[in-house]
């Protein structure tokens, strides 16, 4: 079961990192059309990574607890 | 022999060490323990930190009005990053009142990151019951922002968004009632997730480091002669520390990070539970 549990993990971990460079890739592109909302931008990118990365988390503790 | 066989029985133990243990008290934690544990003991270290440069900064910047020094004006500028971006951008006029809310706990999360990244120390915010603690607070503080604003009723009503027909409104409310519970989870694990898996993965490659060595300081000691195995194996370890430095640059990053978007979510839920549509 722990393998699985480290696989699972895997898999998950491929739609989150899948949205963090979506999100990474929006935000330098419009930072580089539009340099002067550069502050904003950044924080409009740490909060959508976040969001995405808290699916990721939850598939850590997910593969920690069931053994 | 292979330095990699002893890394299972040392990442065990690893992670035995950055499970809760009391410092003080009884040796096993359980719910009703009087004991201390390392995490909490951290904490506290933190806050006394935390309280000693809020101190001095209070006693520094009231000798002068214009502020004097490389502390009073770092410590100032940190203070307005933090009302600036985390406050003023976000919030709409009424950031003055959750100024001291948002900014007590960003600096509080800030001070146990930063105590937990050096060497030897414990993060505070490196276990559940920490950051599922400022979790309820933060939520506690925005449902209450709510239904100050709109009322109870107003403010359950809020939860679903205007202008959807009669039967699928209710599957939305349920839906965004749902989300609302799942913010107090992800607050608390996406905090404790960083801390814990970030000091895990910088002890495991500490470890490797060290067990890679092994062979060589026990040619050494054995007086032996040298064999290209364990000189090879001493070059990995140099290549494991320098990954480990940069893991660490990572985690000092990760720690600031965090920090921030604990800080900018209870933020943005204020602001979602105080807005008008």
């Amino acid at each position: 079961m722990g393998a699985l549990g480290v696989i699972g993990y895997g898999l998950g971990v491929i739609g989150a990192s899948i949205g963090i460079g979506l999100a990474a890739y929006g935000a330098t592109t419009s930072m580089a059309r539009q340099p002067e909302v550069q502050a904003r931008l950044f924080t409009v990118f740490i909060l959508g990574s976040a969001f995405v990365e808290a699916l990721a988390l939850i598939g850590f503790v997910v593969a920690l607890i069931v053994k | 022999m292979n330095p990699l066989d002893g890394l299972n029985d040392a990442v065990d133990e690893l992670i035995d060490s950055f499970l809760t243990h009391n410092v003080i008290g009884p040796a096993e934690v359980t719910q009703v323990s009087p004991g201390l544990t390392q995490y909490v003991f951290w904490m506290f270290v933190a806050i006394v930190l935390l309280l000693v440069v809020v101190f001095t900064f209070r006693k520094k910047q009231a000798a002068s009005l214009v502020p004097h020094g490389f502390f009073v004006n770092a410590v100032e500028s940190l203070i307005e990053f933090a009302r600036d971006d985390l406050c003023k951008s976000i919030l709409p006029d009424t950031w003055k009142k959750h100024f001291p809310f948002i900014f007590a706990i960003f600096f509080f999360i800030l001070a146990n990151n930063i105590v937990g990244i050096i060497p030897g120390c414990h993060p505070g915010t490196g276990t559940i019951g920490v950051t599922a603690a400022l979790a309820c607070y933060s939520f506690v503080y925005f449902i209450v922002v709510g239904c100050r604003s709109k009322g109870v009723w107003g403010y359950v009503k809020s939860l679903a968004p205007k202008g959807v027909v009669f039967p699928l409104n209710v599957l939305v409310w349920v839906i965004e009632v749902f989300s609302t519970f799942l913010r107090l989870i992800t607050l608390a694990v996406r905090l404790f997730c960083n801390m814990f898996a970030g000091h895990v993965v910088m002890g495991t490659f500490a470890i490797l480091a060290s067990l890679f060595f092994d062979p060589l300081m026990q040619a050494l000691s054995n007086g032996a002669a040298l064999t290209a195995g364990a000189v090879g194996d001493a070059g990995a370890s140099v290549l494991w520390v320098l990954v480990l430095i940069i893991i660490y640059l990572v985690e000092i990053l990760v720690a600031v990070i965090q920090a921030y978007v604990f800080a900018l979510l209870t933020a943005v839920y204020i602001q979602t539970a105080e807005s008008e549509e």
